[in-house]
């Protein structure tokens, strides 16, 4: 048995002690080679800004060679204060997915692409645009965009045709959010001074999962110093784990809330007076309005005990200004509800109650970076453009306060159908997965004579498109100079590329420069994205060299605390809004129903929320395999479901539930928990990719917008996507 | 020569798993290939409901099981007290796997090997961070020489008696948890 005269437990002992030498004798070739890993000759560290969501965080990407190996923050960048998320990181290998198209491409039948040159794909669409501007005049052409800081010259490429028809996706995220803040403070994006805050509600805003790592950074350090946050949410968000305090609130009931919280500010005599006299204007009618909306009212629309929402508003008070309640983004103040509009005025004003608009640990008006614009002597300025879009947005009759350039992305495919739009240009978006009714949207963008798609990969909606023109990737491209990030300082940043293309591409404004010489409008297109660059940088003293050495240059001028400013028609902060009187909509804050509420009658019955997860940025992120195998591995597109309700229904932890309304129907596996609401179910937006041409992503899960109608909120036009009643029960085996 | 070890504030930590990718670029392995995970636990009843996640990666022990059994002596400690594997030497006879209380382990199927967090050695020796801890958003980990009693990390131990993971093991684990 024992051939070799050494027994197993010899060897073990024998090779402990062998061990020793073996580890001396590697020891120093091991850790050289550990050491030489950020030594090596071809290390290359290049700083640009990252593609991972909206916040463009700055970052170092190091490469060896020609190969990128991994990325880190920049310390002194506004918005993620040298962090990066798992998106972020994960993007890096993006460049190399086998998914990505690899030249410019024609359809030639379902699913069937045929590649074809740069030129024949600007002649042909430049024949096809002129034919439709011919027929049908050049209103009917649109361009929807997610914005980059490349945004202004998409609107330019449209209007140069004679369209104002320039969308982005706002009506499917943010649209109230912006308006309501604007209408109130001027300001449509309100930042929050976090770090120095003492008392903060995130009213529905999960800053953990649709992240803000400025924001986030911010909130550990106020922590540290003794602060307290509450997250009121139907569900267990990400954010609420983090918060003290979670107080679950039935799903579209939010603004009841808010307006108690503002009537207990002002029946207990908490809110700011000198405050309020100086800054604001309407507080006499204001306290008028809410003086029925008491906490016993409000418990009985929420659910939330009436003795919790009085603590909420004393606490808010006992802190302000150094408090506020968050300015909001998708979740309960973006596009979800009927009443979302309603809900965000009413934030407004309970903040404005708190006066700590421009106040340490309050709120403030980011500040803003004013970037040059190209010689109007060499570069023709563009005739103004007259009308207002065709969806209606700056209509005084139909959308008056929704603005022209963000439009409503989730009207296209209806004025498809109804024959108003014919040719469209897509960047950066794909509307056949992120808006509403995807039967719709399809039959919709299928009407259209022409559809152009800037893309990477063949997404659903590039996949419907009769070309692509494929964008370099954002670790390939020299893109424009960028201010978005700038938080309380003013900062400029740029994208350049850090490696070279991989494949046949071009970055989009280079696209765009070109492809408007084949459309005529070559003439206000007559430079290059240096110049453009250049331009925008002359006024701040920095060049364009010294910006892409460091990729981000602080401009000083942090924002501070002192007498607030409000860019609203009176200068103060508006609890009563001239403008809405204006227009004949309610001018204070007032109680408005969610559009639908689940039958109480019917077990089945439930309303479908939804939400994003920290790893995710809908279809932008959705395709990359280090971020679904963190989906997978903690099996995380479950739909969350309450464990008496799902017991009544005789679902199990894990079972496969049938989820359907009159819109669609899917099937995904429940999570049953504590941290959810009895009236809903939630679901993991992202997911539901149904382009065969994404591999990674084809099949997993599903998305809410499949159950979604097509909806137009009557004020802004918004999707109102919380507003889905569903019948969930157990999938038969 | 220091002593290097993590704190990991439990309460602070939101599972957005920046760690585990920022981790797996930084040592370049593949997606389903990781050294630290996040698992999470509810419990309780609303209004008193709670759900907590709780990082876990390497604890690079002291008295390192893993140590003790490898029969190659694949895996040593660094001066440092950073616990390694020498991919050299290692045989890939998952002893150790086995060994580990944390199953912190994994097999690096490319080169037929055992792997594990390495605490960033190469970052670390440049007086760097782990990127597990410099690119958290919410600051959960604090790395540091727990010799140092003036170190961030000491200091914070202390004060909030931050505990190892199953210290009746024995094994003298360096990486500490705050858990409320």
């Amino acid at each position: 048995m024992n051939r070799s005269g050494i027994s197993r437990r010899k060897f073990i002992i024998g090779s402990a002690v062998g061990g020793a030498s073996l580890v001396a004798s590697n020891y120093l070739n091991f850790d050289s080679w550990a050491n030489s890993k950020n030594d090596s000759n071809d290390l290359k560290i290049t700083p640009t800004l990252c593609d991972g969501c909206g916040n463009w965080c700055a970052i170092k990407v190091y490469t060896r060679g020609d190969r990128i190996w991994k990325a880190e923050g920049i310390p002194i960048a506004g918005n993620n204060h040298g962090r990066i998320c798992a998106k972020g990181h994960a993007l890096l290998h993006e460049v190399y997915n086998k998914d990505r198209i690899r030249s410019p491409l024609k359809r030639t039948g379902p699913n069937k692409f045929q590649p074809i040159s740069w030129e024949q794909a600007y002649r042909e669409i430049g024949e096809k645009v002129h034919e439709i501007i011919g027929k049908h005049g050049p209103q009917s052409l649109f361009l929807l965009q997610y914005p980059e800081g490349n945004a202004s010259l998409c609107s330019r490429f449209m209007n140069a045709l004679g369209s104002p028809n320039v969308f982005s996706h706002a009506s499917t995220c943010f649209l109230p959010r912006n308006i309501g803040w604007w209408i109130t403070t001027g300001s449509a994006k309100p930042e929050h001074d976090l770090e120095h805050t003492r008392f903060a509600v995130f009213l529905g805003r999960n800053i953990a999962a649709g992240l803000r790592l400025r924001q986030l950074s911010d909130l550990s350090k106020a922590k540290d110093r003794g602060a307290r946050f509450v997250a009121i949410d139907p569900r267990f968000s990400e954010l609420a784990s983090y918060t003290h305090q979670w107080v679950q609130i039935r799903p579209g009931t939010d603004l009841a809330l808010m307006l108690a919280l503002g009537n207990t500010l002002i029946e207990e005599n908490l809110y700011q007076k000198d405050y309020i006299d100086k800054y604001t204007v309407g507080f006499d009618e204001l306290s008028q309005k809410f003086k029925d909306y008491t906490p016993d009212w409000a418990e009985q629309k929420t659910g939330v005990p009436k003795a919790v929402i009085r603590k909420l508003a004393r606490d808010l008070a006992e802190y302000a200004p150094q408090s506020f309640v968050h300015r909001g983004y998708h979740g309960a103040l973006g596009t979800q509800y009927k009443n979302s509009f309603q809900l965000v005025r009413a934030v407004a004003c309970v903040n404005g109650l708190l006066g700590n608009f421009n106040q340490r640990g309050g709120m403030f008006d980011p500040p803003k970076v004013k970037l040059g614009k190209l010689d109007s002597q060499k570069f023709p300025k563009l005739p103004e453009l007259e009308g207002v879009m065709v969806d209606g947005s700056g209509d005084v009759d139909r959308y008056p306060i929704t603005p022209v350039g963000l439009g409503l992305t989730h009207s296209i495919p209806e004025l498809a159908i109804a024959g108003k739009l014919k040719a469209g240009f897509v960047y950066h978006n794909n509307p056949l997965r992120t808006c509403p009714n995807p039967a719709r949207v399809i039959e919709g963008y299928r009407k259209l004579d022409l559809l152009v798609s800037f893309d990477y990969v063949l997404s659903e909606t590039a996949s419907l498109a009769h070309y692509i023109l494929p964008e370099s990737y954002y670790l390939e491209r020299d893109d424009v100079v960028h201010t978005n990030h700038c938080y309380d300082s003013h900062q400029v940043a740029i994208r350049q590329a850090v490696i070279k293309p991989l494949y046949d591409t071009k970055p989009m404004v280079v696209i765009l420069i070109e492809l408007a010489k084949s459309l005529g409008t070559g003439d206000y297109f007559n430079f290059t994205l240096d110049e453009y660059n250049r331009a925008a940088l002359a006024p701040l003293g920095v060049t364009l060299e010294r910006l892409k050495m460091e990729g981000v240059i602080d401009l000083g001028g942090k924002w501070e605390p002192g007498p607030p400013h409000f860019k609203t028609p009176s200068g103060k902060l508006e609890f009563v809004s001239s403008t809405l009187k204006d227009l004949n909509l309610p001018s204070a804050p007032e109680w408005e129903d969610p559009l639908v509420t689940p039958d109480e009658s019917d077990r089945h019955s439930f309303r479908l929320i939804h939400g994003k997860q920290a790893h995710h940025t809908h279809a932008k992120t959705i395709n990359q395999e280090y971020l679904k195998e963190i989906s997978v591995l903690n099996d995380m597109t479950r739909v969350w479901i309450h464990p008496d309700k799902a017991k009544a229904l005789g679902i199990k932890d894990g079972d496969c539930m049938t989820i359907s309304n009159n819109v669609g129907k899917g099937r995904a596996r429940a999570l049953l928990t504590q941290g959810i609401h009895r009236d809903c179910v939630f679901l993991p937006s992202s997911y539901g990719v149904y382009s065969k041409k994404l591999h990674t992503a084809f099949g997993y899960g599903i998305s809410y917008n499949d159950f979604l109608p097509t909806y137009f909120e009557p004020v802004l036009g918004h999707c109102m996507s919380n507003e889905i009643i569903v019948r969930v029960e157990k999938t038969p085996a | 020569m220091p002593r290097y070890g993590i704190a990991i504030d439990i309460t602070k930590c939101i599972g957005c798993h920046s760690c585990r990718v920022a981790c797996q670029n930084q040592n370049s392995l593949e997606s389903n290939e990781t050294f630290n995970w996040i698992k999470h636990r509810d419990r309780g009843r609303y209004p008193s409901y709670d759900k907590e996640f709780i990082p876990l990666q390497c604890n690079h022990c002291e008295n390192a099981p893993c140590q003790r059994v490898c029969p190659t002596g694949a895996t040593y400690t660094t001066k440092e007290g950073i616990v390694l594997v020498n991919p050299k030497t290692c045989v890939g006879c998952k002893y150790c796997m086995e060994a580990c209380p944390y199953k912190m382990r994994i097999i690096d199927h490319r080169r037929g090997i055992v792997e594990k967090c390495r605490l960033c050695i190469e970052l670390v020796r440049d007086g760097g961070t782990p990127a597990c801890v410099t690119t958290c958003p919410t600051q959960v980990r604090l790395f540091g020489d727990l010799d140092d009693p003036k170190s961030a990390v000491s200091v914070f131990i202390a004060k909030t008696g931050s505990q190892p993971l199953r210290p009746d093991l024995g094994t003298i684990p360096k990486i500490f948890y705050k858990r409320s």
